[in-house]
């Protein structure tokens, strides 16, 4: 089918594309790599009458490091070894995927190289996966167990700093007001002997995972000093699995810390029936997953490393 | 002169590359979707949402008010216009009444109840969101065996929602029963519904031209000239009147089989908008809920008798298959799968009792393996379970049932003939591809590490070329029999070679195994010969089977392209014979300075191609009188030489050739996340003599890649209302190459002794590796108390019959009796 016809605007800035929508008002969708949103409107499940295309504002895609403290109030008070990568709301997964710089936190390339397919990575940018806040994104899983913070850019309000966790308040719903985009997504780099792992069961690659895990730890020999785990697909948004981490902190990683972490983690979900599998399979699968993306995630804590792919059907 | 034969070998059996290949490759294909015509209208189908429904009112007003719009058809003024479609099904079948879009109700979700035509498809589309549809929604039938029960009825007029019922019986089944050593009962077992997924989805250019009453298709319709038969009636238009060109197509594995109803919508469409060309081009959601689905089937209370060492003796059984709403192209995968009764087995006793049913879902059709892979899958469990059953292991239980490589050509119980074979052969190929006894100590290894890793077998045959007499099994009435295709070859007026097939190839190669049939005839190059494929009806070389469909083109296709090379060789002989004043017994071909060429031997003197078109075209004077008879445009029809199957005993030859497939499966269970996971796979092909080795391996692969989707990854599902739950690719998972295992491919060779040229039609495959995964996963499970009983097989569904004991336990399903007496004979 084809979408309902629509006016189409091209921004020339972030600031216009926010005066846009101030202006066009709840008829207006913005158009950043589109891979969520034509499909809706090829479906006509979405019919907004005025596209803005952000496709077209220079400056809107990259990824650059600072030491410490970012420039424009990164706000959280962390090690300062750690760091900051700053990602364009425009970037594409594709240029995350094959970025030197954005490998060096191993979850982030994980999750950007195993999203759909490679005509879908070429477009989808990280500002719009996070903005639709589907529940299976895997963005806004992966990137709940780093400290992340989201710039958002409005026509009226003042530029503001969201965290993540904060961001996402549910299902397709983000923190973000009628007028305002996101202009920045901000990852605070992991300390030293952090390490961390995404995987996802997937039927095949253009299509979003049944289940999956984001686990990122610091190790300091045997043992987890922290950890923070997430669980994608099983839930409206991302589940933080407090008691998974919980079950690791402070715990020699053994295979009993293992299978508790998996429990908690299967306790955790949320999960509903539907083509991708049961919520009863969702349940035990992302227990499954969890377990092994410690495994992985405790290994490059140690430095060692380790090539991951989805597992797929 | 050279007869330009590669390194002295005949070009049929060559690896040659496909002709097609740099068209294709490069983008350069020319599909239905290219075509644009002037004054071109675009349709959309305005689509039922219910299952099954009355159709109160259909208000068109607002659809057709808007500018851009043409004009919008209902069903009631299709039905006011024309006669049903044919059903080809006896008695109260005979009763359906099937439009191409609903008249009073609609019978599955995404049923076309309306169709609206605009200057653009974007209108199309805002158009028919305008139709009003007013629907009284009525008890929906999900299931063939409720339909069964006849408490709410698909069809009015048939009045039952069984279309077709009866029994093949052969032997004496009884006795095998009673002198069984073991008898196994099966409760059922369930082949379930999944679809093919061409690239390219259905795709039909009507004009209805007013000019000259005739209607003209472009289109990717994969049989055209059974369409043509259907639409003639229906539309009530004299066949010569429909012409139906096709060109490219991006696949069809039988679906595109039946575009018809849609066909006859867009003819019916630009008719009433004057003659203007009426384009429709499928959505996938579109070919996903309604194009058509391949059959699923249901198998209850099975009986399997077994003497002492395992040798089936006798089986029992009811089938039970649901053709959705309409039978269209059934009920004849009602016999079709009675082409392979035994399978591969030598069995001689069996009852089958057979029924087919209507539900409230898409309509099926012929599908890649179309009816026989359904069977052979239920052989296969039946043999396989059986094995594991008394204890057999999984190649022995084979060996003991398989039919002789010296039994070959082989009657089988049903009166088919199978031309040739080596099944045991291609067994010892596939196990040491895999490395049988290799496997075999890892996995028990890994067993004692409590890991679930089973090895699994799947023979299959893959039978091609029908006697369309079968479909009087089905319909005593059925004026088909037989089967022939048409095949043309010329010298064009300058002298090129060029031949034309009724068949339309989706990415089997056509161009060029016909050029190497006739470059070995003339002794020419294959690039030397243009290959006209596609489907045209005014090109006069088709009959009533032309098509592309069930494996047969390797025989039938050929065949024909043969015999008329021939026939134009003989031609070209006496032409050559008068001119170079010789006998034609001193005559040779081959390629010379002037390019291809006819030379005396003893003279040396030759004449090109273009010297002898030149004298039948263009030069006639020179023509001697008794040649007038030749004109190097040679039409030869092949025929099949079967008989009509006796009707009352099912019995005939239904097949002409069977290729066979042996596929062995390594996979492996993982205990926390139930993936299943293929750990190594062998596909081990018996076509016969090989036209073309690269076509035929890339079909073996194709065939795999399709068979492995459908057990792991592709499953049309329904809920119990009938909404379509995998309407989209987000749902329905087609198999991509992210999910295939290396797959060892492995050949074997058993010439036919039914072709002219020892090849067997194939590229359906008979569904192996359906098969041969279902025979892994029950190695894999048997020991946790699971039976493999549905052909459809993922994670999720592993998960829920092995952790949470959902259905699938072997206890319930599957029974073993011992008798006392055991003494059963080993024949
Ligand atoms: C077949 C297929 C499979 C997919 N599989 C996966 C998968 O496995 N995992 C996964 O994570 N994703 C998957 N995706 C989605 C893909 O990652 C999308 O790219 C992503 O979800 C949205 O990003 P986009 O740039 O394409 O956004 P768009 O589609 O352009 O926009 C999505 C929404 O966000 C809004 N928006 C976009 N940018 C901004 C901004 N800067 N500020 C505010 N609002 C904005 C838009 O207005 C729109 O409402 C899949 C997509 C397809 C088509």
């Amino acid at each position: 089918m084809y979408p309902r016809s629509f006016h189409y605007h091209r921004a020339k800035s972030l600031q216009e594309a926010a005066a846009m929508l101030a202006q066009l008002g709840d008829q207006a969708k913005l158009l950043a790599g589109g891979q969520s949103l034509i499909p809706l409107m090829k479906l006509r499940f979405a019919n907004p009458a005025h596209l803005v295309d952000l496709n077209f504002i220079a400056g809107t895609s990259y990824i650059h490091s600072e030491a410490g403290v970012g420039e424009g109030g990164y706000s959280e008070t962390g090690v300062s070894e750690g760091g900051v990568l700053r990602f364009g709301a425009l970037t594409r997964h594709a240029e995350i995927e094959n970025s030197a710089l954005a490998a060096t936190v191993p979850i982030l390339h994980d999750c950007a190289a195993g999203i759909a397919d490679v005509q879908i990575r070429n477009r989808g940018t990280i500002g719009g996966s996070l903005a639709e806040a589907d529940p299976s994104g895997d963005w806004a899983c992966v990137l709940s167990t780093l400290s992340t913070e989201v710039r958002c850019l409005g026509a009226s309000s003042p530029e503001r700093v969201i965290p993540l966790s904060e961001f996402i308040l549910d299902a397709y719903t983000s923190a973000l007001q009628p007028d305002e985009l996101v202009s920045e997504v901000m990852v605070k780099i992991p300390v030293k002997g952090s390490g961390g792992a995404y995987l996802a069961f997937k039927r095949s690659a253009p299509v979003y995972p049944t289940a999956s895990a984001a686990v990122q730890l610091t190790m300091e020999g045997d043992r987890c000093t922290d950890v923070a785990i997430a669980l994608g697909c099983v839930g409206l948004t991302a589940i933080k699995a407090k008691d998974a981490e919980a079950a690791l902190r402070g715990q020699t990683l053994n295979d009993k810390a293992l299978a508790a972490a998996g429990e908690a983690a299967s306790a955790a979900a949320e999960p509903q029936d539907d083509m991708r599998g049961s919520a009863d399979y969702k349940r035990a699968l992302v227990g499954a997953l969890v377990k092994r993306a410690i495994a992985i995630a405790a290994r490059r804590a140690h430095g060692e490393q380790v090539e991951v792919s989805h597992i797929y059907a | 002169m050279a007869d330009e034969k590669q390194n002295g070998k005949r070009w049929v059996g060559a690896s040659l590359p496909r002709k097609e290949e740099s068209r294709l490759l490069r983008g350069l294909g020319k599909f239905a979707d290219d075509i644009k015509l002037r004054e071109m209208l675009y349709l959309r189908f305005v689509r039922s949402p219910y299952a099954h429904a009355r159709i109160v009112s259909v208000d068109t007003s607002a659809a057709e008010a808007l500018p851009g719009v043409a004009c919008v058809l209902t069903g009631a003024e299709i039905a006011a216009q024309t006669q049903p479609f044919i059903e080809i099904g006896p008695g109260p079948a005979q009763n359906i009444k099937d439009y191409p879009l609903a008249v009073t109700r609609a019978r599955y979700q995404g049923e076309p109840v309306a169709a609206v035509v605009a200057d653009s498809a974007a209108l199309a589309d805002d158009a028919a969101e305008l139709v009003q549809v007013e629907y009284e929604a009525l008890d929906p039938v999900m299931d063939a065996e409720d339909a069964l029960t006849d408490k709410s009825i698909l069809h009015e007029g048939a009045a039952t929602n069984q279309v077709w019922n009866g029994v093949w019986e052969f032997g004496d089944v009884e006795q095998a029963f009673r002198d069984a050593a073991y008898v196994v009962n099966i409760d059922r077992m369930h082949f379930h519904r999944f679809s093919s997924t061409p690239l390219e989805n259905n795709v039909v250019i009507g004009q209805w031209d007013p000019k000259d009453e005739h209607i003209y298709y472009q289109c990717n319709n994969s049989f055209p000239s059974f369409a043509v038969q259907f639409l003639s009636s229906h539309l009530g238009v004299p066949i010569d009147r429909i012409r139906v060109q096709t060109a490219d197509i991006g696949g069809s594995f039988g679906i595109k089989i039946t575009s018809y109803p849609q066909m006859a919508v867009c003819a019916l469409a630009s008719k009433k908008a004057g003659g203007r060309p009426v384009k429709w081009v499928e959505s996938r959601s579109e070919h996903m809920v309604s194009s058509a689905h391949g059959n699923e089937r249901t198998f209850r209370k099975t009986r399997v008798a077994l003497d002492r060492d395992g040798v089936i003796t006798a089986i029992d059984s009811h089938h039970i298959d649901d053709c959705g709403a309409y039978p269209r192209y059934e009920p004849l995968g009602c016999v079709i799968w009675s082409q392979v009764f035994p399978g591969v087995y030598r069995f001689k006793n069996a009852r089958i009792d057979f029924t087919q049913a209507v539900t409230n879902k898409c309509p099926v059709g012929p599908n890649r393996g179309y009816s026989r892979m359904q069977h052979l899958w239920f052989l296969e469990r039946v043999v396989d379970i059986c094995a594991h059953q008394i204890g057999i292991p999984a190649d022995e239980m084979r060996l003991k049932n398989y039919v002789r490589p010296e039994e070959f050509p082989y009657l089988t119980p049903n009166g088919c003939i199978y031309d040739s074979g080596n099944y045991p052969k291609m067994l010892e190929v596939g196990k040491k591809l895999i490395g049988w006894d290799d496997w075999k100590a890892k996995q028990a290894a890994a067993r004692a590490e409590g890991r679930l890793i089973g090895i699994g077998i799947g023979t299959t045959l893959d039978s091609g070329t029908n006697n369309f007499g079968q479909s009087q099994i089905v319909n005593p009435y059925a004026p088909f029999s037989g089967n022939s295709q048409g095949a043309n070859c010329k010298l064009d007026i300058y002298g090129e070679v060029v031949v034309a097939v009724g068949s339309c190839p989706q990415g089997q190669g056509h161009e060029t195994t016909a050029a190497q049939v006739v470059a070995d005839v003339l002794g020419i190059h294959p690039d030397k010969i243009t290959v006209r494929t596609g489907f045209d009806t005014e090109r006069n070389v088709h009959t009533g089977f032309s098509g592309t469909y069930a494996s047969q083109f390797a025989v039938s296709g050929l065949s024909a392209v043969h015999g008329a090379a021939q026939k134009l060789k003989a031609e070209m002989k006496r032409l050559a014979g008068h001119v170079l004043e010789t006998t034609e017994d001193d005559l040779e071909f081959g390629s010379g300075e002037q390019g291809p060429e006819v030379r005396a031997k003893s003279t040396g003197k030759s004449i090109n191609y273009w010297g002898l078109a030149n004298i039948v075209n263009v030069n006639s004077a020179v023509l001697p009188e008794e040649m007038y008879d030749v004109t190097l445009n040679c039409r030869y029809v092949w025929r099949a030489p079967f008989k009509v199957p006796d009707k009352e005993r099912k019995y005939g030859q239904l097949t002409l050739t069977y290729a066979s497939q042996l596929h062995i499966a390594v996979m492996e269970v993982d205990r926390e996340t139930f993936i299943p996971k293929i750990l190594d796979y062998v596909a081990v092909d018996d076509c016969g003599t090989v036209i073309n080795p690269p076509i035929v391996e890339g079909q073996v692969y194709g065939a795999t890649a399709h068979g492995i989707g459908a057990a792991l990854m592709e499953s049309c599902v329904y809920d119990e209302v009938g909404n379509m739950l995998t309407s989209t690719f987000s749902d329905y998972i087609p198999i991509t190459a992210v999910n295939m295992p290396k797959v060892k491919y492995g050949h074997v060779c058993t010439p036919s002794p039914h072709s002219y040229s020892g090849a067997k039609g194939m590229g359906e495959g008979g569904a192996a590796p359906i098969h041969t995964i279902s025979a892994a996963l029950q190695d894999a499970l048997y020991a946790s108390g699971v039976f493999i009983h549905d052909s459809f097989n993922n994670a999720d569904s592993i998960f829920r019959v092995l952790a949470k004991k959902e259905g699938g336990q072997l206890a319930e399903l599957v029974k073993l009796e011992k008798r006392a007496q055991a003494n059963g004979a080993t024949k």
